[in-house]
């Protein structure tokens, strides 16, 4: 196995769909290895190998492992519950994981679940994947056939397109029939979570890197990317560059080196204006900030997060009021109604940024939108309020003048050339249930 | 995933659904997509009806629910759909002159649908095929990437099916 | 029961101790402090953090908690607006977020003046406005159902009502619709908002978004008056405010008393008060003249009853409603049994005392681990509140039994679990004694149908004890009140009774076959007790003054007559029932929130049961039937016409396996008869049911009886 892939290894060059050929590669030998442990001796192997959580928050998945109640203090049953609703845009990983490699995958799942003693687990696809779900439920279904399951049963379940179920929270109400709303935390899920029991909730990419574990072992895992954080990790890579998709490569590539040496660089031959490197929840990142190694606790030194390894190049034709504009009408379109902030929030900052985009905006309107967006920030319930924040207000800061030359100039410096001119968002479509326009022009 | 023709195997393929999970109203969501397929890709008053009394919740709650996804769609919709994303990464290279191309093509707007009924026109948020863009999304299958220039085509052949 | 274990936590400087968990919302109140809350209402469910409005700072927490969902913890130190900047920016961050799409038409706002949401801008808030777009626009008001206007745009979304819909009453028809800033509150496809408790929502909302149809317009909140009181609808005895403007009752609301009410009313108890304007309601006393009736003075009134009375002599009946006060039905008894020896009474029912044994608050309920509901008429219909409280327990995990009638097994399980509750409608074949349920933690719990069955019963026992020699034929049947005259066994005596005074509010009920009527009053214009069905005596208050005296102080001058002495003052006839029956405790003691009197040992409890149960039916081919007096029905419901929508419409209740059985689908029409008669009503499945019973309301069962037949 090439050190650098544990996730997509064989991926690329054999079809991994199937059980046979998963099965010459070795597949399934780490469930069997992990079920010839004792559960906790299971946790332990993942918490040495300091898998942190590729979904977003970076979590220690071993740490949440242990956060699970053993069985002799539960209530109700334990479960398993994969996070596979990837709507951060820029992200496409999980996709990629699932409509090549679904066994490495379900074996994942199979190994925490024997891990925390649970006997069920959902896999939560977002609705637009129905590729990715008949490839996944066939796999599902073969292994099951083969007995691979045991006492243990793999429910595959399909969203129905709404971002906010990506949070862990809201993706347990919505599997348990609700509105997909974010609860109030604590009680977290390890203790509290689907039906009431305790649940482990993990990202796709994250139980896909434990089979690597076994089979590498401890030791040798932790040798791939920095000690804080070890293995690997895909890197969607996206936006104006050269060579866009999914990169897998340790923890801590840098920034120049993906985007230049995989990704060949700017397309068009053209200037590099800014970087997002978590997708488009997290702060931008400048130039100058190319030498950040991209793993968690770099990139949050420098001032973002890694959130899902999202990176989205931006060159130097996109204008970054319509850039926030844009990525402010997809929160306040996904944001849930639940909390205050979030939902008057998100409307409030788009239309004091479509204002300022036409030219109609003043210095007030400027100084009101980073306001708001402080105003915003850590008061929602979920981080959905936060990500509608950073995003823009790490526009602001970093990009002031451009923001002030539409105030004081009265419209885009770009003059209609903006690579992002005249973009329309689904918010701005007639809605299907028309109550209220979310924006009266 | 076939559409259930009749009523009783769409009762039948429900019932399927809620033995999957330990209660039962999991599987509302499932029933709701179901509940789609069989009425012409949307969900009249009717069927959210049909989707209350098998799941034995209340047509209000199952309202509530449709209502929240964007993929359930509560007033009707053509034979076909064509989706763009114009989220950011697609957005940058060049999502809006898909879109317009679209717009060309069929000569209805986004959120649309054209006057023979044949396609409904939508704009998405990010599909996650940023990697591949612009995204675009006939009948729940993704094209990727798409250029102002396939547009013709891809409309020709959704228009031949 | 341990006593909790205490810890100690800081709220602005102010240290407490508090039992470990208390909400911290509850918890900063014994501090002294206030944690400002919208969406929080620990009634209806665990806290769900929405609104924003409780933002607080938690030493060692770097962001902003949502104090509403954090519970005490030993060594806690929270600061509120009061005492941290940061708190202070949260909680006017959310007002400002708040009003940023609110219409701020208070001026126009029923809720104006008592509005949350204006005091805690006034407390908290934003000074001014930054907000410079068109906010959101909705149609409005739309009429949720004809009893509830729904103004969108005032919406905060707390989803409060919606949670009360899905998790308290259950009935899942208000619900939150689409997502985002675009969500609204809404019901089915603009379906009217049906159910037995729909009027709670009004109360609920924290801001003018739900209101009362009758209510609009119709006070401004410095102009009324709120008179404590007790609900006369059922023998749930809620306690209720009548808010009251120039003397006229124009709303009721809850005054939550939490252990008989927990906090809600019915839709019958908070909207029937529209009764006492009835078109037909008495004013003057008449007389037949026969095609007519001719209006009296009140002197001529009393001096044609004293005439009836002494031409009828002893052979006097009187029938009684059982919404009569307890001080009414003890001031009858007094004149006509000791003044007359009159002894013959048509109770409205018939009472036993015998559960006087296993007596506890309703709120026990909800901490049952089992319970058995005996009986095939639905709680929910005779005391709709011991539904909501039934409800309750099966979200805390207990297990709910429906049964017809006892049995071993029944007995059994009531006798092992830790905490079991019955609730009988019926006669529960001494079920109650032999599970033992006068065990700490249980209960057993009969449902009159009457709202003072039990206090009239007691006051015309305490009257007199002879035994009552039934009169043939009778001389003079005095009818006591609006149900005693609607219901047709009276009525059948009235047709065989050479005289009948009768005593009502409505003409339209007595007016063709009274001799003599004399206005009567309703609950909400007496003064008074009432014993409710936990055998809780309670005090009600007169909110409105009624067009004619009340009976009390008509009964007073009539008895005077007769040289019986009986005081015009409640209080008074009170302390002299209560001498006789409740172990002397003086009216004033009663109280605004009546306690409930200890339990009576078994080899204590007065009288004997009377044998209530469910005339047995015989066995025979076909289905089982029971008949019920909706909620949603009786001479002060039809006269609202904003509650015409809640009565059940022409419907028959199947078990789901009947049903099944007989391939029946929910909604069908089907046929059901039974000796010559046939009906065309509309299936509807049941899950309470048992098995080879059909239940439908009386008044769409006219001329079925026994066992019916049931087809597609
Ligand atoms: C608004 C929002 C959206 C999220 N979307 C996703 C998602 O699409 N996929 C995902 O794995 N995690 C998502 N997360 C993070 C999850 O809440 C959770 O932290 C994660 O699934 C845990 O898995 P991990 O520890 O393996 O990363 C999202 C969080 C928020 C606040
Ligand atoms: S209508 Fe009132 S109670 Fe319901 S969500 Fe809106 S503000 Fe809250
Ligand atoms: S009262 Fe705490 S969030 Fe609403």
């Amino acid at each position: 196995m090439a050190a650098e892939l544990t996730v997509l290894n064989g991926a690329r060059e054999r079809d991994l769909t199937k059980l046979d050929e998963y099965r010459t590669i070795g597949g399934y030998g780490q469930l069997e290895r992990a079920r010839g442990m004792a559960p906790e001796a299971v946790i332990e192997t993942i918490t040495n190998a300091k898998l942190r959580g590729r979904g977003g928050a970076g979590f220690a998945m071993g740490r949440k492992m242990s956060l699970v109640p053993p069985p002799d203090k539960r209530r109700s049953p334990a479960y398993v519950v994969a996070n596979a609703d990837e709507s951060e845009p820029g992200a496409f990983k999980d996709r990629e994981i699932m409509r090549t490699a679904p066994h490495r995958f379900v074996e994942g799942c199979l190994i925490a679940a024997h891990g925390i003693q649970s006997r069920n687990v959902f896999i939560y696809i977002r609705g637009e994947y129905l590729t990715e779900y008949e490839v996944l439920s066939r796999a599902v279904e073969e292994a099951r056939a083969a007995g691979i399951f045991d006492d243990c049963d793999v429910v595959v379940h399909r969203g129905a397109g709404a971002y906010i179920c990506g949070e862990e929270s809201a993706l347990l109400d919505s599997l348990e029939g609700k509105r997909g709303q974010p609860r109030p935390r604590p009680p977290f899920p390890p203790v509290t979570g689907l039906y009431g029991g305790p649940t482990l909730v993990n990202n796709v990419q994250t139980i896909a890197s434990v089979p690597a574990i076994f089979e590498l072992g401890v030791e040798e895992y932790t040798r791939i990317g920095p000690e804080s954080a070890p293995g690997t990790v895909v890197y969607s890579l996206s936006g104006n560059v050269n060579k866009p998709g999914n990169y897998e490569l340790p923890l801590g590539t840098t920034l120049r080196e993906l985007i230049f040496e995989h990704g060949h660089g700017v397309a068009e031959g053209r200037a590099l204006k800014a970087i997002i490197p978590g997708g488009s929840s997290v702060p931008v990142f400048t130039p100058n900030q190319l030498d950040v190694p991209l793993d968690f606790d770099s990139v949050q030194a420098a001032g973002s997060f890694l959130g899902s390894a999202a990176i989205i190049v931006v060159d130097d034709r996109a204008c970054m009021v319509q850039l926030g504009l844009r990525a402010e009408k997809f929160y306040m379109h996904e944001s849930c109604g639940k909390c205050t902030p979030c939902r008057e929030g998100t409307r409030w900052l788009v239309q004091l940024l479509e204002r300022i985009e036409t030219g109609d905006g003043s210095q007030r309107d400027l100084d009101l939108l980073r306001d708001v967006c402080d105003r915003i920030l850590g008061k929602s319930l979920c981080a959905l309020g936060d990500f509608a924040v950073y995003c823009v207000a790490s526009y602001v800061d970093k990009f002031y003048d451009e923001f002030k030359r539409h105030v004081e100039e009265g419209g885009c410096p770009y003059g209609g050339e903006s690579s992002l001119d005249g973009v329309v968002a689904p918010s701005d479509q007639h809605t299907h249930s028309p109550v209220a326009s979310p924006v009266p022009a | 995933m076939s559409a259930p023709e009749t009523a009783a195997d769409f009762r039948q393929r429900v019932e399927e659904l809620k033995a999957l999970y330990p209660d039962s109203r999991s599987a509302v969501m499932g029933a709701l997509h179901l509940a789609q397929k069989r009425h012409d890709g949307w969900l009249p008053p009717e069927a959210l009806e049909e989707v209350a009394e098998a799941m034995e919740l209340t047509p209000a709650f199952v309202q509530s629910v449709a209502s929240f996804y964007d993929m359930y769609h509560l007033e009707p919709v053509g034979r076909h759909s064509i989706e763009v994303c114009t989220n950011l990464s697609c957005a940058l290279v060049g999502a809006q002159a898909v879109v317009d191309a679209f717009e060309q093509e069929l000569g209805v707007g986004p959120g649309e649908t054209t006057e023979d009924g044949a396609i409904t026109f939508r704009l998405v948020e990010c599909a996650g095929g940023c990697g591949y863009a612009p995204v675009v999304i006939v009948d729940q299958r993704y094209r990727e990437p798409a250029r102002p220039d396939d547009v013709p085509g891809l409309v020709e052949e959704i228009r031949g099916r | 029961m341990s006593t909790p274990e205490l810890v100690t936590i800081t709220v602005d400087e102010v240290e407490v101790q508090v039992p470990k968990g208390l909400g911290l919302v509850e918890s900063a109140a014994m501090a002294g402090v206030e944690i400002p809350v919208f969406c929080y209402e620990p009634r209806i469910g665990p806290p769900i953090g929405a609104c924003r409005m409780c933002l607080v700072e938690v030493e060692g927490q770097g962001k902003l908690q949502a104090g509403c969902t954090l519970t005490a913890q030993d060594g806690m130190v929270v600061r509120t607006a009061q005492t941290s900047e940061k708190a202070a920016d949260g909680q006017e961050s959310t007002l400002e977020f708040i009003l940023v799409n609110h219409p701020l038409d208070c001026p126009v706002c029923d809720k104006g003046g008592e509005c949350p949401l204006q005091d805690l801008t006034f407390r908290y808030g934003p000074g001014n406005t930054r907000m410079t777009f068109p906010k959101r626009t909705f149609d409005k008001p739309i009429p949720i159902s004809p009893l509830i206007a729904l103004d969108r745009e005032r919406c905060i979304l707390c989803y409060r009502c919606t949670r009360f819909s899905g998790e308290v009453s259950e009935d899942g028809q208000l619900i939150a619709r689409n997502r985002g800033a675009q969500s609204v509150i809404a019901t089915f496809e603009d379906e009217p908002y049906r159910g037995r408790f729909t009027g709670n929502v009004i109360e609920l909302c924290p801001v003018g978004a739900l209101t009362s149809t009758p209510y609009r317009f119709e006070a401004r909140p410095w102009e009324i008056q709120n008179v404590p009181s007790v609900c006369g609808m059922c023998p749930v005895g809620c306690n209720i405010s009548a808010t009251t403007r120039e003397g006229k009752v124009k709303r009721v609301l809850s005054r939550n008393h939490p252990e008989v009410d927990g906090g809600w009313l019915c839709d019958k108890g908070r909207f029937a008060y529209g009764h006492l304007q009835a078109a037909d309601r008495l004013v003057d006393p008449l007389r037949r003249a026969a095609p007519r009736y001719e209006e009296l003075s009140w002197d001529e009134a009393l001096e044609e009853a004293e005439r009836l009375i002494r031409t009828a002599g002893s052979r006097i009946v009187t029938a009684l409603s059982g919404s009569e006060t307890v001080e009414l039905a003890y001031a009858l008894g007094k004149l006509l049994r000791q003044g007359l020896g009159a002894h013959s009474a048509v109770l409205p029912e018939p009472v036993g005392h015998s559960f006087d044994a296993f007596r506890a608050p309703l709120s026990a309920i909800r901490s049952a681990q089992l319970v058995v509901v005996l009986g095939d008429e639905p709680v929910a219909e005779r005391a709709p509140i011991v539904e909501l409280w039934i409800k309750a327990a099966r979200r805390e995990g207990a297990e709910i039994v429906h049964a017809s009638s006892g049995t071993p097994e029944l007995e059994t399980r009531l006798r092992e679990a830790e905490r079991a509750v019955l609730i009988v409608s019926g006669d529960d074949g001494g079920l109650a004694t032999t599970a033992g349920l006068d065990r700490d933690g249980c209960a057993a719990f009969r449902l009159p149908k009457t709202a003072n069955g039990r206090g009239v019963a007691d006051a015309w026992a305490a009257a007199a004890d002879e035994e009552p020699e039934n009169p043939e034929p009778i001389g003079l049947l005095i009818v006591s009140g609006d149900e005693a005259a609607a219901d047709p066994n009276v009525r059948a005596m009235a047709e065989q009774a050479e005289t009948v005074i009768a005593i009502g509010m409505f003409r339209r009920l007595v007016a063709p076959w009274a001799d003599l009527i004399l206005p009567g009053t309703s609950y909400l214009e007496r003064d008074g007790t009432y014993v409710n069905l936990e055998g809780r005596l309670q005090r009600i208050r007169r909110a409105s003054i009624p067009p004619a005296p009340d009976e009390l102080a008509v009964l007073s001058r009539l008895a005077a007559r007769f040289e019986v002495e009986i005081s015009p003052y409640p209080s008074q006839v009170f302390d002299e029932v209560s001498a006789i029956c409740y172990g002397g405790v003086p009216y004033g003691e009663v109280g605004e929130q009546a306690g409930l009197p200890p339990r009576v040992p078994a080899s204590q409890v007065r009288g004997s049961d009377p044998g209530t149960g469910p005339e047995a039916t015989a066995e025979g081919p076909g289905l089982r039937l029971v008949t019920y007096r909706p909620l949603f029905s009786g001479p002060a419901v039809e006269r609202i016409p904003e509650l015409q929508f809640q009565r059940p419409g022409p419907e028959v209740e199947l078990a789901r396996d009947d049903a099944q059985r007989l391939g029946i689908a929910s909604g069908q029409t089907v046929y059901v008869r039974s000796n010559g008669t046939s009906l065309e009503l509309r299936a509807r499945l049941s899950r309470e049911l048992a098995p080879g019973v059909v239940r439908i309301p009386d008044e769409h069962a006219a001329g079925l009886e026994g066992r019916v037949e049931v087809s597609g």
